[in-house]
């Protein structure tokens, strides 16, 4: 991520909008190429200190005419994230630091000219260092403030990235940078709402839900966020957009306080071409996987399978069953699989399952090898072997 | 009147940074707040508020509810200090201590080196609960944890600097503070703010908002702020109890002291190379305001952000600054008052971490800098205090509050510090000391911006020469 001095946001006084800083293919194209050099000027520096890096980054981009000091800066240190430097973690360097400046304190002060009362030069004072520690003088001095940031040296450059993919990662962490400064997000969603909810609470914040046409609208600040407009989760929001950059079926509108305490609008959708590294499991297991592309093959009698399509919600908890299987007539019935876990998650999954009893009909599909595990909760449930079938699921939905 | 209908549920809880009320009706909260605090939270579906209203709220439920109420609010307990080593304090600390503690919250305004501290232990002792104390840097938070554990005999808990461990007793930097008080909030009943005329900052804040303490201590020399915003102080902490005045202090506990101001000359290069770069930095102005009369700094660096131009010009300024702080002949002057002061425990402050660099390695005398870490940070100090280093070279790692070893000298090398900057800086200096009267160097870049700004830190009345 990058930090709020390489952060470059546009402000639409007029509309009250603001647009994080962007580079795309169509508009920018001069800095693919620009990219590319500053990719190979890491992967040409395997050792240079972080300092002379950034210089040459610097000297690459200067001449571009859009391209401002935060720009460079932003770049650099997305360059810097995605390579490893040495640390100097066994603080080599103060413990050299104490040996050289002990040996010079009796010294001290090591002068240019020595006279009858300051006999004790600069120059020869190193030199004696130098041949005490067996090191020569230059080579001491070199290391000696290692651990120091800008002069750590590169060991590992930017393996996976090519220009198009810097640009992009310049892109999401521009948006990022600009949540910062959120108060509030509000998303409506259509569907992956498992998925946002996940991230949300990776990002520990905290959300209200309500149905919105065929989806839901989800907003999400922080606990103190009710009593006063407060910057102090947007740090939370922008750990929470590539989360949401990952999932389908979005929009988002963020408050963000800009210039003069004023709020502007944040919107963004998967239009906008956004993309980010999050990798997101399809299903929660196998099981589920084989029930759904079962589904599609079977008959089915109207009914429509939904993954994860419906929400339950009781204040901050959560309840998001498997399935929702959706008919013209018969109106929705929620499907939860409960699979072969360990006893500590079939507890908790009957706790949740019974505080959400009342929110829909919902249908357990419990594997026979636990099913004992589950207390009876006043929902219909079927059990299954190794394999849910479509057809163990419809006849039960003949019942209803 | 009796509220006992609705009292029974009554529960106030501590809620990551906020308080939690449920079971009371919004009239009832109406009349015990005007104007309410109180705001409806439909997620958590009940009243939510700032954790800092905690002493108030329950002051007020005590007070107008006749049936009892849930407080799940103070994680605290007494504390008992294994031993108590407190100095005896002077009658200006006390008079502190005991203005402090007829509200129990507030700011305690003295200059540096008056003892600060000391006063805040007597605080902490007196009280016998728990505490966290705030401060600004790292190297502060420990030497708070030292203060304290020679003072009561408690290995303090620290939160920042990659540790957190919270105990009863705790040191933090504001910002750890700012970032865990969500969790830790309702852990302590007094917070002691060092060095206070930090706190008003937007996040910072949080850490007086969303802590529970009833209890609060605020303690600087300088309470001002550039931005104004230390009317803030008396919400977030409380109003000032108590304020002592510099000139009071100055030679009764501070060292009687003189105020050298030396100039060095570029050299030949660098003179030619700073002539340039102004030149590249005025040509450049002057270009742009054959069309553009008002055209300015902020207008340059406006547009540095899309003018190859106006961005070589900002280079060269900055190149410029980088030049009147690293002169060289600053380093042979450096040398001369080091001869001058031979034998003598010398601090050296510089404006930026590369001069204070330059100096390190041209007399080989350790530098405090903030990529130290602990260990060095105090075999450094340590070792100054113990004589095995004549000389010290910092930045702003030492700017505020942290303990210096007895010294009469210091050299500050350039420099753009504001007057708050140099006001504390000479405070660490001034410190009584057996040295008696102390030297205090300045050195700037002669024909440079370095002189104007030397001219604007003489402002404060901390420098006028009596």
């Amino acid at each position: 991520m990058l930090t709020k001095e390489q952060s470059i946001l546009h402000f639409d006084f007029q509309n009250q909008r603001v647009h994080p800083d962007r580079l795309t293919r169509k508009t920018h194209a001069h800095y693919l190429p620009l990219a590319q050099q500053m990719l190979a000027a890491y992967r040409q520096g395997v050792g240079q200190p972080r300092r002379t890096l950034h210089k040459s980054i610097r000297l690459i981009l200067q001449n571009t005419d859009d391209c401002s000091t935060r720009r460079i800066a932003a770049f650099c240190k997305l360059l810097d994230d995605a390579s490893e430097y040495r640390k100097d973690t066994a603080s080599k360097a103060a413990k050299l630091r104490e040996r050289v400046f002990l040996l010079a304190a009796t010294k001290h002060p090591l002068v240019q000219a020595t006279d009858q009362l300051f006999d004790h030069a600069e120059s020869e004072v190193k030199q004696q260092i130098a041949k005490e520690l067996n090191r020569e003088w230059d080579e001491i001095e070199s290391v000696l403030f290692n651990d120091v940031i800008e002069f750590h040296p590169l060991i590992q450059p930017p393996k996976e990235l090519d220009a198009g993919g810097l640009l992009r990662c310049y892109n999401v962490a521009q948006t990022q940078a600009a949540l910062y400064g959120a108060l509030s997000m509000t998303v409506w969603a259509e569907r992956d709402f498992k998925q946002i909810m996940r991230y949300a609470k990776l990002a520990r914040l905290m959300h209200s839900i309500e149905p919105h046409g065929t989806g839901y609208r989800l907003r999400f600040d922080g606990p103190a966020s009710v009593v006063r407009s407060t910057r102090r989760y947007g740090v939370a929001l922008a750990k929470f957009l590539p989360g949401l950059l990952s999932a389908e079926g979005w929009r988002m509108q963020a408050t963000v306080l800009g210039p003069m305490q004023q709020r502007y609008a944040l919107r963004l959708s998967p239009r906008d071409g956004l993309r980010s590294e999050v990798r997101n499991d399809d299903f929660d297991s196998d099981l589920e996987k084989s029930f759904y592309e079962a589904w599609q093959q079977a008959e089915t009698a109207g009914w429509v399978l939904l993954r994860e399509a419906t929400i339950l919600h009781q204040g901050q908890s959560v309840f998001m069953p498997d399935f929702t299987l959706r008919h013209p007539i018969h109106g929705d019935v929620l499907l939860e699989i409960v699979g072969f876990w360990t006893p500590e998650y079939l507890q908790e999954k009957g706790r949740t399952l019974n505080r959400f009893r009342d929110s829909g009909r919902i249908l357990l599909a419990i594997s026979h090898s636990v099913a004992e595990s589950i207390p009876e909760l006043g929902m219909p449930r079927i059990e299954y072997n190794t394999k849910l079938s479509p057809a163990r699921v419809l006849k039960y939905l003949k019942t209803l | 009147m009796s509220h006992s209908a609705f009292a029974n549920s009554v529960r106030l809880a501590f809620d990551q940074g906020t308080l939690t009320l449920s079971g009371v009706s919004e009239s009832l909260l109406k009349r015990l707040w005007e104007p309410n605090i109180w705001v409806s939270d439909p997620r958590s579906k009940g009243w939510r508020t700032d954790a800092i209203h905690y002493g108030e709220v329950a002051k007020r439920f005590s007070l107008h509810l006749a049936a009892s109420w849930i407080d799940d609010v103070a994680d605290w307990k007494p504390v008992v200090f294994p031993r108590q080593n407190l100095h005896s304090l002077r009658r200006d600390q006390a008079d502190a201590v005991n203005a402090w503690f007829a509200t129990r919250r507030g700011v305690v305004v003295m200059p540096t080196g008056t003892g600060k501290t000391e006063v805040a232990l007597h605080v902490i002792a007196r009280l016998g609960g728990s505490v966290l104390v705030v401060s600004p840097v790292r190297d502060l938070m420990y030497q708070w944890h030292d203060r304290i554990l020679a003072a009561t005999g408690i290995d303090a808990g620290i939160i920042g600097d990659g540790v957190h461990r919270v105990s009863p007793i705790s040191v933090t930097t504001y910002d750890s503070a700012s970032i865990h008080m969500p969790r830790i909030g309702n852990r302590f009943q007094l917070v002691v703010f060092d060095e206070c005329h930090h706190l008003p900052g937007s996040v910072r804040q949080d850490a007086a908002r969303m802590s529970a303490a009833p209890f609060r201590l605020g303690l600087t020399a300088t309470p001002q702020r550039r931005d104004g915003m230390e009317v803030l102080l008396d919400e977030l902490i409380g109003p000032r109890v108590y304020t002592q005045a510099i000139e009071s202090a100055r030679g009764k506990t501070l060292a009687h002291y003189d105020i050298v101001r030396m100039s060095v000359h570029l050299s030949e290069e660098e003179r030619e190379r700073y002539k340039m770069l102004g030149r590249t930095v005025a040509n450049f102005i002057a270009e742009r305001r054959v069309d553009d009369p008002g055209y300015d700094w902020q207008t340059l660096c406006r547009d540095s952000g899309s003018d190859p131009k106006a961005r070589a010009a900002m280079l060269a300024f900055h190149a410029k600054r980088s030049i009147e702080d690293r002169a060289t002949d600053k380093l042979r002057l450096i040398e001369d008052l080091f001869r001058l002061h031979a034998g003598e425990p010398v601090i050296v402050f510089c404006g930026s971490n590369a001069m204070a660099r330059d100096v390190s390695l041209r007399f080989l005398v350790p530098c405090l800098l903030s990529h130290c870490r602990k260990r060095e940070r105090k075999e450094i100090l340590a070792g100054f205090r113990e004589g095995r280093y004549p000389v010290i070279v910092a930045n702003r790692v030492l700017d505020e509050g942290v303990d210096l070893p007895e010294v009469n000298v210091a050299i500050v090398v350039g420099g753009g510090s504001g007057t708050r900057q140099a006001l504390q800086r000479l405070g660490r200096v001034l410190r009584k000391n057996r040295f008696g009267r102390a030297c205090f160097y300045e050195i700037v870049t002669s024909g440079t911006r370095d002189e104007i700004r030397s001219r604007d830190r003489r402002r404060s009345d901390a420098f006028r020469k009596k």
